[in-house]
């Protein structure tokens, strides 16, 4: 049969072209039925002429049926083109995207370190702390931050640390001044808690362990049993959780893009939804889908990987 | 040893989460107590350690000549034949330059023409062209640069969606437009420094009209070389150089040093295009121009503010309007449009609503246009008269029920709706508030389908005509209800013939006074944009109209 994991790899990417060419399908004739028209977006209420959005209609290809549309577009996307923008009228979808995407990207993996290097100790403190007052202190503390709404968020620390304080601005500057610290903490702050609990059940399952026992019937100081046998175990989990929140990293946070006035990708996904920008809104779907439909085919492989009963059984049809 | 290392980390977390907790709480205390005492005391509004600040970064910003404002995005691309929209033709100005320009008094003065002579027929102009004006490429502007740009516009290829309408009185541009022509036969270039404009009628807007930007004067040779992508970085003739364009980001614009009516003074003007917590950044200094949170306008307005003293309101030329379409049951009489009209309590709905953010519009042309006359008045709000008119109606006691539909931008907001429609169910009538979006919306004007829709305009030039006839003559393809009355018409004709503008003004009144009595329209407010400025930044022209005004203003670090 020949399976092995490179025969499984190759099944699973190939299973994803018919996924991805349902959403695709599904998503531009949803945008093309919809009853607002980006022409009469261009145009606007002064501007409007009949024959001049008819040659608007025939530039961007709207004209033709939306089938014909359909594989034009595809056919341009093959090429690696995604189209052109009719919001930024001076560019194409991709020049309007990408750097969208790769600000909240690195905003995000900003945030990804703080979430876990946060969550990780204090999940650990609270499952150590656990029987004390100090476990529900630690673990709830985060909470009430993860029930705090952005919105709410963002303009009171907006308030305090920008206006009162003075010791941030709140100009864009890229997400390596800063003036990046305020967003990325509320972007990171809510998730704290979340990490934080899966981390304190999970050491909390390790402490019981023989090996740890044995460790400190070894005599090894308290702290060594704490750093290498318990919290290093205890971390496995939380790969899955750290590989999985991986295609999270593009995409961006309206709230407080709102707010800080960041060019990202959560803004601009409103912006060309309500416009409507077809190739912008296009180009966006699409990349998230292949990214989601990239990450499951990543997460079930290295299972494959670890786990050999996931890929005989995924190939006993072929 | 190892617990004290334990004891020590536990430590740092638990002091970590209480600090945070304890922000909030005094956070969350903090601003409910200053939300209780700011109508009576808003002056102190910042604490100490804010104004310190303050103090020392005001100086920061206002050391370098480079003037920071909160800018809109553009809707087009930087090129003027294809703007039709307000804030890309912002930008445009300030790049690219025309024949003649408007001053900040909103005066016809030359631009590259340095004078020009109209026939006595009112049909020729003939404009002298400056030996000093050249493209930011350090390239001479002729004759013939204009009369490319002005064809240009023409070609039918480019879909230029204002050139009809602000170039359709030269002779032969329909012909051009419509394919019947290859070039304009009412642009002559009779030498390089002397260009001759023929129009079809004597009308003497077309000078206005000229300061449009779909007018302006465009590099050929760029554009042949790059006809895709060369409005990146377009080459004018206008104050400022386009230098970085980031969508949804920034707008960078550098001083033209060779610029033909004197070099700008700052060397550069930054549109923040994010948006973001203008009013807090403007209070933090980090730009220049901020505006006036709603809430907050009573107090700056009454000198009860530290913003006071920074505080410019800038009328918009504008007006909101309610349009009653006299083609759809039951505004076919004009007995139930009035009645309309007068039971809108405009005055309340400012004041209880809107904050007083805007001023009550007695009628259509804003208080700033030329030609707005005091004594043009539509109805006052009597609810009786009101009753009365309607129990005369021929719909009385049986009135279809009535759609006010809205959405998009320009119009009124939705509580503003709200109150109107409370008004008009006081008379016993059924009304129903239909929110649809911007598209939808311009659907719905253009086909003229709607009762009653919410609507804005903004002027695209100071003259009365852009208001008067864009929207009411009956041949005007912007008056979407076809509201047809003949003495306006004549009147308006008559207006647009006339050179001498008080006379000009006067027809237009006549007729702004019969619209208003037909009632197709309510007016409702005039808005105005509560603008901050910092007090270093000096000139700012208090004009929301898109005119050239950045290479007036400084920054003046001693203010």
């Amino acid at each position: 049969m020949g399976s092995g994991v490179l025969g499984y790899t190759l099944r699973r990417v190939l299973w994803a072209v018919p996924v991805l060419f349902v959403i695709s399908v599904m998503v531009f004739y949803m945008l093309r039925l919809a009853p607002n028209d980006p022409v009469d977006a261009i145009l606007g209420r002064n501007a409007y002429q009949e024959d001049v959005a008819n040659r608007l209609r025939e530039k961007y290809g709207y004209d033709d049926p939306i089938y014909v549309q359909y594989w034009k577009y595809m056919k341009n996307l093959a090429q690696g083109d995604l189209g052109l923008s009719t919001q930024h009228q001076d560019f194409t979808a991709g020049e309007v995207i990408w750097p969208k995407i790769w600000t909240s990207t690195q905003l995000n993996m900003f945030a990804l370190v703080i979430v876990f290097g946060l969550g990780i100790p204090v999940g650990v403190y609270a499952a150590l702390a656990r029987g004390t007052f100090l476990d529900p202190l630690a673990i709830g503390g985060w909470l009430l931050l993860d029930a705090i709404p952005t919105f709410v968020m963002a303009p009171i620390l907006i308030w305090l640390f920008a206006t009162q304080l003075g010791v941030v601005g709140l100009t864009w500057e890229g997400p390596y001044s800063t003036n990046a610290i305020l967003p990325i903490l509320i972007i990171s702050l809510p998730g704290v808690a979340g990490v934080a609990r899966l981390m304190r059940a999970s050491v909390i399952s390790v402490i019981g362990e023989d090996y740890v026992r044995t460790a400190r019937a070894k005599g090894l100081k308290e702290s060594t049993v704490i750093i290498t046998h318990i919290t290093r175990n205890a971390l496995l989990p939380m790969v899955t959780v750290i590989g999985l929140s991986l295609p999270g990293l593009t995409s961006g946070s309206l709230f407080v893009e709102l707010f800080f006035g960041i060019p990202g990708i959560g803004r601009e996904s409103l912006a060309a939804a309500t416009t409507p920008d077809y190739d912008v809104i296009l180009a966006i779907v699409l990349f998230g889908s292949v990214l989601f439909v990239g990450a499951n085919i990543l997460v079930d492989v290295l299972y494959g990987f670890i786990d050999p009963r996931v890929r005989i059984g995924a190939g006993r049809g072929g | 040893m190892s617990n004290k290392t334990l004891t020590l980390m536990m430590g740092l977390v638990a002091f970590l989460i209480l600090a945070v907790g304890a922000v909030f709480l005094v956070v969350a205390l903090g601003g409910s107590g200053d939300d209780d005492s700011q109508p009576a005391d808003g002056s102190t509004q910042k604490t100490p350690g804010a104004s310190g600040t303050s103090t020392g970064s005001t100086a920061k910003i206002c050391e370098s000549k480079v003037l920071i404002v909160p800018g809109d995005e553009p809707l087009a691309p930087f090129d003027p034949i294809l703007v039709g929209d307000e804030s890309t033709a912002a930008y445009i100005v300030e790049i690219f330059g025309g024949l003649v320009t408007l001053d900040r008094n909103l005066k016809v003065v030359p631009d590259i023409a340095e004078s020009w002579t109209v026939s006595p027929d009112g049909l020729v102009y003939t404009f002298k062209l400056r030996g000093n004006a050249l493209f930011h490429d350090n390239t001479r502007v002729t004759a013939n640069d204009f009369k490319y740009s002005l064809e240009r516009a023409a070609d039918p290829a480019n879909a230029s969606p204002t050139v009809k309408a602000y170039l359709g009185r030269i002779k032969g541009l329909e012909d051009k437009l419509s394919g019947k022509a290859t070039d304009v036969s009412g642009v002559k270039v009779v030498d390089a420094q002397t260009l001759e404009i023929t129009l079809a009628k004597p009308e003497p807007v077309f000078i206005q009209e000229l300061t449009y930007p779909v007018a302006f004067v465009v590099k050929q040779s760029q554009i042949e070389q790059d006809p895709r992508n060369w409005t990146r970085k377009p080459i004018g003739t206008g104050p400022f150089k386009i230098v970085e364009f980031s969508p949804a980001e920034k707008i960078r614009l550098v001083r033209n040093d060779r610029y033909h009516l004197g070099a700008p003074l700052l060397e550069e003007v930054v549109f923040e295009l994010g948006g973001g917590s203008i009013s807090t950044r403007y209070q933090n200094d980090e730009i220049h121009i901020g505006f006036v949170p709603a809430l907050n306008l009573k107090d700056i307005e009454d000198g009860k503010s530290d913003l006071s003293k920074e505080y410019v309101p800038v009328p918009q030329m504008a007006v909101s309007y309610i349009t009653l379409n006299p083609n759809q049951a039951p505004f076919d009489d004009l007995k139930v449009r009035q009645a309309l009209a007068m039971s809108v309590d405009k005055a309340s709905i400012n004041d209880v609503l809107l904050y007083g953010y805007y001023r009550v519009a007695d009628g259509i042309l804003p208080p700033d246009m030329p030609g707005y006359k005091e004594s043009v008045s539509g109805f006052k709000y009597d609810i009786d008269a009101a009753k009365k008119l309607l129990s005369e109606s021929k719909y009385a006691g049986n009135f279809p029920r009535i759609i006010l539909t809205y959405g998009g931008s320009g119009g009124n907001s939705p509580e503003t709706l709200v109150a109107i429609q409370d008004g008009w169910t006081q008379l016993g009538l059924d009304v129903q508030l239909q929110a649809v979006d911007s598209a939808a919306l311009l659907r719905e004007q253009r086909r003229g389908t709607f009762q009653a829709l919410s609507e804005g305009w903004i002027a695209d030039y100071p003259d009365p005509g852009n208001f008067i006839e864009k929207l009411f003559g009956s041949d005007s393809p912007l008056n979407y209800t076809k509201y047809q009355n003949a003495d306006v018409d004549r009147l308006i004709e008559r207006a647009s013939a006339e050179p001498d503008d008080a006379k000009r003004a006067d027809l237009y009144t006549q007729a702004e006074q019969l619209i208003l009595n037909d009632a197709v329209t309510i007016p409702m407010f005039w808005p105005v944009e509560h603008t901050l400025i910092k007090s270093c930044v000096v000139n700012y022209p208090s004009v929301s109209m898109a005119i050239p005004k950045y290479r007036y203003i400084d920054i003046d670090p001693t203010k």
